[in-house]
């Protein structure tokens, strides 16, 4: 039978040529693989760390959408040992979905405040801190600026006094911000509200959460003070809801246009490109009502390790241990969450102080968006993100503080009781 | 006016005899072969997701929820705007593109410097829809010292830069998006317009002279009707499904705070339901496929015989004609006037990338000093090569097994005539225009099953699974579109009907190098697969560019050279293969 011969060589040759098609690169040893949410000089940094661990480890970098990324993963039965999750609130719901492996960090691993509860689903750890950032920070040049305000009065007399200048074209604006990334306001208002309402700060993350209530009014109360100030913002307020996060670090520490930019510790990898001397910028606190005794917002990332990874949960517990993370402290750019990492580890000044004042704060409180549930907790265009914008552009605009207020508190209620939590 | 033949129609071919039918014709069981790999693909990663999707709209956890879903997606707040801009989308631009292209077509024949013109209009087609974003970004950029366009129109209505129109803002920005998919597009109206109008015999314009016709008569009874009418729609229903890529668009041009005021179905499913499959985005995506698979067909009964047949092998001596004249001072003038517009974008692209990272990022592209730091450090990091390299072997490996799954399965589905034949025509078009954000999920699930989600095998087959459809269309018209004569020598000349698939497929080069062209641009370019898709060392080019514009105006000279580098391949290869490109196309395409 040639023929039949003949049409099964053809029929294995097809199938063959599909499967040559396909077939990618695979095999050897499996390493420990690892998803994290870092891209860029931060990936290349904890390729160092985890160059350090026995074992071989892949490290992947699924981006800022490592959500959809590990949900399609698990779908397809394929998850990595380890995530670096960007927010607590995504490791509580895979935790309730049985998606991960109980953890038992390092010995001498301490994360300040009430930080480790949060990461703690019906009494088991599931997840460790392994990077923190310092959300309650203003940079600044001092020779645009040489005396920062001490409390919310003064920065607000500032930037009134410096926004007036600014409309008369004598100085640069007060407020550089990127409203455009929407985490950029929510940061904004978890500061003021914890330094207004610091007993409501916690509350709103939880089932009941009243975000109709005197704490987030009070809160969107004093944005609208400083928001509305003519002149707040370089090249108005229209602009700066069109202004990425690191375009208004550039416009502080290069162009000048603006004296004072509020962001985290983690742009110090923009101000190092964009400074046009070696005297960079300086920092101060959030000023609170009180002089000196600001809000500290600190956001962090998690690893986790994903049921039955064994492997995972073994990385896991040698992250948390006081020296992996030495060659990102000694390169810079790192602040660890753990407290008794010692401070004379850290290369940069600025991440020294700030290590030490999360050492010294009374109440560090963990960003409220990155703990709400579901699509409340916002991407570009979703969730808070979106109401804080809505909320920037309204006050921003003219609209009386008392109506924007009354729209936010009730986008936010809506968005909360939809997302499965909220009043 | 004779009946057009109907597809795959070819009389001729009987005329072998039947003692050589058997070896000619593939037998029931090579047959089901040649189609298997085909059928494996779309049926695994195009119809079962579909089905699925289906599934997923009506249910919830498995129970059915009947209309709920639908309900609560069309209720939501901003569903209206949505819909209505996508609508707006798939009949405002395929209208300006197909009106623009029209214009340039005729304003630029039988000039000397129409060449020139139509070959800068081509080069934005072949440019990933990211770059031409980021390209686009860096025009509308809102500060007037950075920004070309936001310059001008400050300048133009007499504000200061503080209260000029904001292209990116939120009242401007889908017309800053759509002015931006113009700008890619025109160029393909062009090519086609032009081909068709090569097509019209100047006899008949002479005799409707003749009969004392005027210009607007000359236009209407011996192009417009013959000929101009069906093109435009082909020209149209092209673009308009076309539309649906403005995805990449929005997610590189439109900063944060302005998604929502850009958004159309593609981003909204996107955004309700990421890389899985829910109740919501489910029901937003049937709604989707539904109106394209209802305008596909709309498209499909107007269009079903557009084309003339390509009996004329040999060109048409346009040149050698005496009657037709250069079109006249003003309209040659538009042309050149389209083409210095169509090069200002590219223009910015490559000033901006000629410049340090930090000029590029904080001074005006205009007085700043050049420089190539910006080269230098791409070049010198391992990131884009790793894309690049990645992007490259992709790219390559999905087109060669693109080529041999669609020719095996066209040489079968070519032999059919009629309705049969018709019907395979619309599963083919239905199949190559699902929008693949509808069936993430289930094509996720399916991936799984397979062991390649978040693979560069996985990539892999969903890019074949999305290219295989159209690259059969267009090869199985190419076959049944051969000469009598070829097919006849071809099926003499070849033993088995594998000798004769060989002899074929080397008379239809034409159409196997406009799929292979057509499929590997598409790969190089694209985003959305990548961005569903990919995984661990699988990061392709267009996702590694997209990343960057989280913080544009930072990255924008790292961007700015990164888009060059990346578009110097697919301009190049379609440059040169544009012609094969439109043959392709309109044989496939259109029927």
């Amino acid at each position: 039978m040639r023929g039949g011969l003949r049409r099964r060589t053809l029929l294995r040759a097809a199938v063959a040529g599909t499967a040559t098609a396909v077939a990618g690169c695979s095999g050897g040893e499996r390493a420990v693989q690892v998803a994290v949410v870092w891209s860029g000089t931060e990936l290349e940094r904890f390729r160092e760390v985890v160059a350090g661990y026995p074992a071989s480890v892949q490290v992947v970098s699924a981006g800022n959408d490592i959500d959809a990324f590990l949900r399609a993963r698990h779908l397809a039965g394929t998850s990595p040992d380890v995530a670096i999750l960007p927010r607590p609130g995504l490791v509580t719901e895979y935790a309730e979905r049985g998606w991960l492996s109980p953890l038992t960090p390092a010995a001498g691993y301490a994360v300040p405040g009430d930080l480790g509860d949060l990461l703690t689903v019906d009494g088991q750890r599931v997840g460790v801190w392994v990077k923190a950032a310092h959300k309650s920070l203003f940079w600044h040049l001092p020779s645009v600026l040489p005396q920062p305000p001490t409390s919310w009065d003064e920065l607000v007399a500032l930037t009134r006094r410096l926004g007036a200048r600014a409309r008369r074209g004598l100085g640069p604006a007060p407020l550089a911000i990127g409203a455009a990334d929407g985490w950029v306001l929510t940061d904004w208002f978890e500061n003021v509200l914890a330094d207004v309402a610091p007993d409501g700060y916690d509350a709103l993350a939880g089932p009941d959460a009243d975000w109709q209530g005197a704490p987030v009014r009070d809160a969107l109360d004093r944005l609208a003070e400083i928001w509305s100030v003519d002149g707040a913002f370089p090249g108005g307020a229209r602009r700066a809801l069109l202004t990425q996060y690191e375009e208004s670090v550039i416009q502080v520490v290069r162009a000048r246009r603006a004296a004072m930019v509020f962001e985290g510790d983690f742009v110090d990898d923009v101000v190092h490109r964009f400074q046009r001397d070696s005297a960079g910028p300086s920092t101060f606190r959030f000023p609170g009502t009180q002089p000196g005794g600001g809000p500290l917002i600190v956001g962090g990332d998690v690893a986790v390790a994903f049921a039955g990874a064994d492997a995972g949960v073994e990385l896991v517990r040698w992250l948390t241990d006081a020296v992996a993370f030495r060659p990102w402290l000694r390169a810079g750019g790192y602040l660890s969450p753990n407290i008794t990492v010692p401070l004379d580890g850290y290369a940069d000044p600025v991440r020294r102080r700030l290590a030490a004042e999360m050492r010294t704060a009374d109440t560090p409180r963990f960003d409220l968006s990155d703990r709400l549930p579901g699509p409340f907790t916002g991407s570009d265009g979703v969730g808070i993100w979106r109401m804080m914008q809505d909320f920037f552009a309204d006050v921003t605009s003219g609209v009386p503080a008392a109506e924007a207020v009354r729209r936010a508190t009730g986008q936010l209620a809506a968005a909360a009781r939809s997302a499965g939590g909220g009043r | 006016m004779t009946r057009a033949p109907v597809l795959g129609e070819l009389a001729v071919l009987d005329d072998v005899g039947p003692p050589r039918r058997g070896r000619a014709y593939p037998a029931a069981g090579a047959t089901s072969a040649l189609l298997l790999p085909a059928a494996l693909l779309l049926g695994g990663l195009v119809l079962w997701p579909v089905l699925r999707t289906v599934h997923a709209s009506v249910t919830t956890d498995g129970r059915w929820v009947g209309a709920a879903h639908f309900r609560a997606a069309l209720d939501a707040p901003d569903t209206a705007a949505v819909v209505g801009r996508t609508v707006l989308w798939a009949l405002l631009v395929p209208a300006v593109v197909t009106g623009l292209g029209y214009l340039l077509a005729a304003a630029s024949r039988r000039s000397q410097e129409g060449g020139l013109v139509r070959l800068i209009l081509v080069v934005p087609i072949a440019l990933p829809l990211v770059v031409t974003g980021v390209t686009f970004r860096l025009m509308y950029d809102p500060d007037p010292t950075r920004g070309l366009a936001t310059l001008l129109a400050a300048r133009l209505t007499g504000r200061s830069a503080e209260d000029a129109p904001q292209l990116l803002g939120p009242g401007l920005v889908t017309v800053a998006l759509m002015s931006a998919f113009v700008w890619a597009w025109v160029g393909l109206a062009v090519l086609v317009f032009r081909a068709a109008l090569d097509r019209v015999p100047p006899s008949l314009a002479d005799a409707v002279r003749a009969y004392g016709g005027r210009r607007r008569h000359v236009l209407w009874d011996a192009q417009w009707r013959p000929l101009l009418l069906r093109t435009f729609a082909v020209v149209f229903a092209l673009v308009a499904v076309g539309t649906s890529r403005t995805f990449d668009l929005i997610l590189v041009m439109a900063p944060g705070s302005v998604r929502d005021e850009a958004a159309v179905l593609a981003l909204r499913v996107w955004q309700t339901s990421g890389g899985t499959t829910t109740g919501e985005g489910a029901a937003l995506g049937v709604v989707w496929l539904v109106a394209v698979a209802a305008g596909m067909l709309v498209a499909a009964l107007f269009v079903r015989q557009a084309w003339p047949p390509p009996r004329p092998a040999e060109p048409e001596p346009e040149e050698a004609q005496p009657t037709s004249a250069p079109p006249p001072r003003l309209f040659r003038l538009i042309a050149a006037g389209a083409a210095v517009a169509w090069l200002i974008p590219l223009g910015v692209l490559v000033a901006t990338s000629l410049h340090s990272p930090v000029d590029a990022a904080a001074e005006d592209w205009w007085s700043a000093p050049l420089s190539l730091d910006s080269y230098r450090d791409v070049l010198g990091g391992s990131e884009l090569w790793r894309a690049l390299t990645f992007t490259l072997v992709l790219a390559t490996v999905v087109t060669a097994a693109v080529l041999v799954v669609a020719l095996l399965a066209a040489y079968p589905l070519a032999w059919l005539t009629g309705p049969a034949a018709q019907a395979t025509g619309l599963l083919l078009m239905a199949a190559s225009i699902v929008p693949v954000q509808v069936i993430a999920g289930p094509v996720n699930e399916v991936l799984g099953v397979v062991l390649s989600s978040g693979t560069a095998r996985g990539l892999v087959l969903v890019h074949l699974a999305l290219g295989v459809p159209f690259a059969v269309l267009v090869l199985r018209n190419a076959f049944a579109d051969l000469p009598a004569e070829q097919v006849r020598g071809a099926r003499l000349g070849g033993r088995h009907w594998w000798g004769t698939l060989r002899r074929l497929a080397r008379h239809n080069r034409p159409a196997i190098v406009a799929v292979s062209v057509l499929e590997f641009v598409q790969v190089w370019n694209d985003l959305v697969v990548g961005l569903l898709f990919s995984g661990p060392d699988a990061v392709p080019l267009g996702l590694f560019l997209a990343g960057q514009t989280r913080g544009f105006v930072a990255n924008s000279g790292a961007l700015a050279t990164g888009s060059v580098i990346a578009s110097v391949l697919p301009v190049l290869l379609v440059v040169l293969a544009r012609r094969h490109l439109v043959a392709g196309l309109v044989a496939g395409g259109v029927r």
